[in-house]
C-alpha cells in the first residue's frame, strides 16, 4: 500500500539529486583541504591568464612609449614590478576563491547532511512497514 | 487582499501546468528581446541584423539552457565589433575572457542577470536589477550584476569611439591608436565604476536585511535598498562628476520599488500578525523559533460533473428552493427556466489552509437537478438564465463564510 509520507520523501530527495544535489555530491566527494586546493590551483590559472590579457593590453596601449625607453629603463626593475603586480593580483584573487570555497563546502556539507538524514528517515519507514 | 492571493495561486496553478511551455517561450522572448536590442545599438554587421538570423538564433536559444543565451549574444556583440575593426573586437574579447576567468566562475547560475543587466540599462531602468537580484539571489551574485554593468559600458563605448574608429586608417599607428582609444575609454570611465560600486553596495544591503530576523524584512531591504542606491549614485556623481540624472534615478527607483514590491508579494508573501515564538529543546540544544505562517489561498476548482440535456424545473420552484438552509440552495443552484444546465462542482475553497474542505455532507434527492454535492459547494449554471445562476452564486459565496 502506498504511504504517502514515503511518496513524499522520496519526490523531495529526487528532485535534490536532480538540481542542488548533483553539485553538492560533487563537492562533498572531496575533503574540504582537496576541494579548497583545487580550487585555489585553477583560480591561480585563471588568474595568470587573466594577468596576461591585461598586461598584454596595457603593452598594446604603450608600446610606443616603451619602444621609447625600452634601452634607458631598468628592466630587472620593470620586471620585479611587473611580477609584485602579479603576485598580489593572484594572491588576493586566491584569498577570495578561498573564501568563496570555504562558504561553499560548508553550505554543501550541511545540505547533503540534510540528503542523507533524509535517507535514513526514508529507509526506517521501509523497515515500519515491513 | 484576498483576490491578489487568489490570482497569485491561478498563476502558480497556470505555470505548473504550461511549465514545459512557458519557459521556452519565455526564452525565446528574452533571446529575441536581446538580440534584436543589440543589433539596433549596434548593427555594424548588416548580415546579423536579420530577422530571419535572430529569429532562428532565438528559437535555437528557447530550447538551450540559459547559459547559451550569453554565449550568443557575446558572439553577436564580437561580430559587431569585428565588422567595425578588428582592434575592437580584439578588445571585446579580452574584456569578456578577463570577465569569464575572474568574475563568472563564481556564479555561472546567474547568467540571466548578465543578460538582463545590460538590456534594462539600455531601456534606462536599471535601478530594477540589484533590489530584485537582492532580494532573489545570493551574494555571489554582484559579481553578475558587476558584470552585466561593465557588458553595457562596454557596448557603450564601442558605440561612442565608433564614428572616431570608422574615419581611422588600416595603418599601424591607426591599429594602435584604436585599441588605445577603446581601453582608455573603458577604463577611465567613472560612471561605470560608479554605477558598478552603487549596484554592488545595494545588493548586498538588500541581502543581508531580508535575511534578517525582523517583522517586515523584505519591505525594509527594498526601502533600504532603494536609498542606498540613489545615495550612493549621488555621492559618486559629486566625487567623480559623472553626470548621472538624479530625476532619472529617482523615477528609475521608484519604478524599481514597485517591481520589487510585486517580486516580495510573489516570492514572499507571510503573515506577520499570526507570528508564532516558540521554544522547546532536545538532548542538544534549546531551539528559540519564530514561525511566521505564508499568506495562500486555496483557488477554487470547477469540474464539470454533469450536463444535463432536459429540461429543469421552473423558476418558481426554484426561488422557494432557495428559503432553504445554505446547503441545499447551493445543491438547487441554476435550476433556471428552461434549456441545458451544467453542473458543476467546487471542489475546494479555503484561506490559509484554514477552512479547507467540504462544508457540507453528500446531498442528493431525488428529482433534484443539482447533482452530487461531494466535496465543496455544488453549483449549477443554467444556460438560458444567467441573471439567476450569478445571483446564486452571489448567494453561495456568503455561506462559504457563514460556515
Amino acid at each position: 500500500m502506498l504511504n504517502e509520507e514515503r511518496v513524499i520523501l522520496m519526490t523531495r530527495m529526487v528532485s535534490y539529486e536532480k538540481n542542488e544535489g548533483k553539485k553538492n555530491v560533487k563537492v562533498g566527494n572531496y575533503f574540504r583541504s582537496d576541494y579548497i586546493a583545487v580550487q585555489i590551483l585553477k583560480s591561480v590559472i585563471c588568474a595568470t591568464i587573466a594577468f596576461c590579457i591585461i598586461f598584454g593590453l596595457y603593452l598594446l596601449c604603450n608600446l610606443e612609449e616603451l619602444m621609447q625607453e625600452i634601452y634607458t629603463m631598468d628592466l630587472f626593475a620593470y620586471a620585479k614590478n611587473i611580477l609584485t603586480y602579479y603576485v598580489a593580483a593572484v594572491v588576493g584573487y586566491g584569498a577570495v576563491t578561498y573564501v568563496a570555497c570555504s562558504w561553499k563546502y560548508s553550505r554543501a556539507k550541511r545540505s547533503l547532511k540534510n540528503y542523507y538524514h533524509n535517507l535514513k528517515k526514508l529507509n526506517s519507514l521501509y523497515s515500519e512497514t515491513k | 487582499m484576498t483576490v491578489l492571493l487568489e490570482m497569485k495561486q491561478k498563476l502558480r496553478l497556470i505555470y505548473s501546468k504550461y511549465e514545459v511551455l512557458i519557459l521556452p517561450v519565455a526564452k525565446f522572448l528574452l533571446a529575441f528581446v536581446t538580440l534584436n536590442a543589440l543589433n539596433g545599438k549596434m548593427g555594424y554587421m548588416t548580415q546579423l541584423d536579420d530577422m530571419v538570423i535572430v529569429l532562428i538564433v532565438a528559437l535555437t536559444c528557447s530550447f538551450l539552457p540559459t547559459g547559451m543565451l550569453v554565449v550568443f549574444a557575446t558572439l553577436f556583440s564580437l561580430a559587431h565589433m569585428y565588422a567595425l575593426s578588428m582592434e575592437v573586437a580584439l578588445v571585446g574579447l579580452c574584456v569578456y575572457l578577463v570577465m569569464y576567468l575572474l568574475f563568472f566562475r563564481f556564479s555561472p547560475k546567474d547568467s540571466i542577470v548578465v543578460v538582463l543587466t545590460p538590456l534594462l540599462c539600455g531601456m534606462k531602468i536599471p535601478y530594477v536589477v540589484p533590489i530584485a537580484v537582492g532580494l532573489l539571489c545570493g551574494p555571489s551574485s554582484v559579481v553578475s550584476v558587476g558584470c552585466g554593468v561593465a557588458v553595457y559600458y562596454l557596448l557603450e563605448v564601442v558605440v561612442g569611439v565608433s564614428p572616431n574608429i570608422k574615419t581611422m586608417g588600416e595603418d599601424e599607428d591607426a591599429i594602435m591608436n584604436k585599441i588605445r582609444m577603446v581601453v582608455e575609454a573603458l577604463v577611465g570611465n567613472k560612471a561605470m565604476v560608479v554605477v558598478i560600486a552603487a549596484f554592488a553596495v545595494t545588493v548586498l544591503v538588500v541581502y543581508v536585511i531580508r535575511r534578517l530576523s525582523i517583522d517586515y524584512a523584505w519591505i525594509i531591504a527594498i526601502l533600504a535598498g532603494a536609498m542606498t542606491d540613489i545615495a550612493a549614485l549621488l555621492i559618486g556623481d559629486m566625487l567623480y562628476d559623472v553626470n548621472i540624472s538624479v530625476g532619472g534615478a529617482l523615477l528609475g527607483t521608484l519604478l524599481a520599488v514597485a517591481v520589487a514590491v510585486v517580486i516580495q508579494f510573489l516570492r514572499f508573501c507571510v503573515d506577520y500578525k499570526r507570528t508564532e515564538k516558540v521554544q522547546f529543546e532536545d538532548d542538544e540544544y534549546y531551539y528559540y523559533v519564530k514561525a511566521v505562517p505564508k499568506m495562500s489561498v486555496t483557488v477554487p476548482t470547477r469540474t464539470v460533473k454533469k450536463i444535463n440535456s432536459q429540461r429543469v424545473r421552473s423558476a418558481s420552484q426554484d426561488s422557494r428552493s432557495a428559503e432553504r438552509k445554505p446547503a441545499a440552495k447551493s445543491a438547487d443552484r441554476g435550476a433556471g427556466a428552461g434549456g441545458r444546465s451544467v453542473t458543476t462542482e467546487r471542489t475546494s475553497y479555503g484561506r490559509n489552509g484554514s477552512q479547507r474542505g467540504s462544508y457540507s455532507s453528500a446531498r442528493e434527492r431525488s428529482g433534484q437537478k443539482g447533482g452530487r454535492n461531494t466535496a465543496g459547494r455544488s453549483v449549477t449554471i443554467g444556460s438560458t438564465d444567467n441573471t439567476r445562476a450569478e445571483a446564486d452564486d452571489n448567494s453561495t459565496d456568503q455561506t462559504s463564510e457563514w460556515l
